[in-house]
């Protein structure tokens, strides 16, 4: 049964639980890091944080708008990078789940191209092992049925996980109720995606990255069909190599 | 304050399947155990999702005795209770019957005495049910104890599909009682559930307690920290038996009475596996629990293993 996340950023107190939850559950160690005038922090996902709450602001009138998103992977239905992987079994999707998983075979693998085909900027490169990193959806606990880290952690019911059906069916429940005071809620990118994003506003408010097409890059969704194109054509070139 | 759950105590074939699968990996001991009761949990969800819920008109409940601890089957009138299902049982036997005589070898004889004497009309199908509810009834070549344990299989699947539509009649009301607000039977297992809401508040993580009926599977909230028993909440006097390694199964017991229940930690699961395996998974547990002095507040089929 595939799985899915549900996470309902109008619960979000950006306490950061999951993401030091997920940290600690895969033995990371701190990163250096400094104030840079914002809550957000680290300041980007690393090759050690594999999910970030990303912070943003907006003032409104006399009001200073805060917006918090649990940024992490978002196991792609049709994943663009392993479409774009040169290397077989290298990025694999769980059958079980859905789970898009980076094997060791990455090191092998062009860091940028993977990067540069995932949607949301998720993949990172670890510098000591030279694999490509990022969410596994905690396999090692779903597959012990047990709820990924981040899921586990959330005091205010953000984070959801479950049956894919269950989690759409949920989406779409908490999506009617927060329309009522934020008509321009959305699910982002719920077709495609197995981690699904409840957003009460422009979903580029939350994050340039927050949905496929959303980022002001126009070139995203190109890169991305021209990944899943060239794919065959690097794989041929790997093997001959 | 605590309400009975209407979640359903008939999860889906599919939810048994799955758990039994999983169970039979994760403690292979139990997989002859498993194999033997597993077929008989699917036979019995079959039939009980296409048994007739509770027929005519809903019973007229009074909710302040409802509220103070009188079950819904206790205030129907002259003590009815749950409605006559000795009509199904013949089909009932056909179904269940072959699946325990495959399942219970050591009983198979009897069961198939058991069987031609419901066939035939030697055995009554008011007399069947009737044991399914522990009155003594005798069959020549059927042993007490094996005709009540198949007769109670038998009506179970009827009494858990009337015992749902009662128990949505008093969802919205308080139960603090340790019995079932249904039938007024001893819960047999319990399990801690995540439960979410729509506040905007912090959610604590540890789950609600529900218990289980040992007789139809309805499930009510009940108090986290007390006995179910005696109503010890002194947490010196409640302890938890648990494998170091299987921590979401333990034995909560009580040592002022010396009794125990079976609890099922769901609160880390991504899927909830059907509650009487879990119950058969957790026989280890049990049996630990009765070799330290604890008594069960409601025996299991296969609690005296």
């Amino acid at each position: 049964m595939p799985k899915a996340f549900l996470i309902d950023t109008t619960r979000c107190t950006a306490c950061r639980g999951c993401q030091v939850s997920c940290k600690e559950w895969k033995g990371f160690p701190a990163v250096p890091t400094k104030q840079r005038g914002t809550h957000q922090n680290p300041p980007d996902l690393t090759h050690y944080n594999f999910k970030l709450v990303r912070f943003s602001e907006y003032l409104e009138g006399d009001t200073v708008k805060w917006y918090f998103f649990p940024d992490q992977c978002r196991h792609c239905i049709d994943a663009p990078c392993k479409g774009a992987s040169s290397i077989d079994g290298s990025i694999i999707q769980d059958a079980a789940t859905g789970a898009i998983l980076y094997t060791e075979k990455t090191v092998k693998e062009d860091f940028e191209t993977i990067r540069s085909a995932c949607p949301y900027d998720i993949p990172r490169k670890d510098p000591k092992t030279k694999r490509i990193v990022k969410c596994n959806m905690c396999i090692d606990r779903v597959q012990a049925n047990k709820l990924p880290m981040c899921v586990k952690t959330c005091a205010l019911g953000a984070m959801n996980f479950g049956d894919r059906d269950v989690m759409l069916k949920l989406a779409a429940e908490r999506l009617v109720a927060v329309q009522k005071d934020f008509p321009a809620a959305q699910l982002c990118d719920m077709e495609s995606v197995s981690t699904i994003y409840l957003v009460a506003d422009t979903p580029s408010k939350y994050h340039k990255f927050a949905v496929a097409d959303a980022s002001g890059a126009p070139g995203m969704t190109r890169k991305e069909m021209l990944a899943g194109l060239l794919a065959p054509l690097r794989k041929t070139t790997k093997q001959l190599q | 304050m605590t309400s009975p759950s209407t979640q359903p105590g008939s999860p889906s074939l599919r939810a048994i399947e799955t758990a039994l699968a999983r169970a039979a990996t994760e403690v292979p001991a139990l997989a002859p155990l498993l194999a033997a009761f597993g077929p008989l949990f699917a036979a019995r969800a079959e039939l009980r999702a296409s048994a007739p819920g509770w027929s005519g008109p809903a019973p007229a409940l009074d909710a302040e005795r409802f509220t103070q601890g009188v079950f819904v089957l206790a205030q129907m009138e002259h003590g009815q209770g749950f409605q006559d299902m000795s009509a199904h049982l013949a089909q009932a036997a056909q179904t269940l019957l072959p699946v325990m005589v495959q399942s219970f070898p050591a009983v198979a004889q009897e069961l198939n005495i058991l069987s031609e004497a419901i066939a035939s009309g030697a055995l009554p199908l008011e007399d069947l049910a009737a044991a399914g509810f522990g009155e003594t009834v005798q069959v020549p070549g059927v042993g007490a104890e094996t005709l009540a344990f198949a007769a109670s299989e038998l009506v179970r699947p009827f009494v858990e599909r009337q015992a749902q539509d009662l128990l949505a009649l008093v969802k919205d009301l308080p139960w603090r009682q340790a019995l079932c607000p249904v039938c007024g039977n001893a819960p047999d297992m319990s399990v801690l559930r995540r439960t979410s809401d729509s506040s905007e508040f912090i959610q604590a993580h540890g789950g609600q307690r529900f218990l289980r009926c040992s007789c139809c599977a309805s499930e009510w909230a009940y108090k986290r920290v007390s006995c179910p028993t005696c109503g010890c909440e002194d947490p010196d006097g409640l302890m938890v038996l648990r494998a170091p390694i299987r921590l979401f199964e333990r034995a909560d017991a009580c040592t002022r009475c010396n009794t125990f229940i079976l609890c099922l930690d769901t609160g880390e699961m991504v899927d909830i596996p059907d509650l009487d395996v879990a119950a058969l998974t957790m026989l280890p547990l049990e049996l630990q629990a009765k070799a330290q002095g604890y008594a069960p507040l409601a025996r299991h089929p296969w609690g005296d293993l």
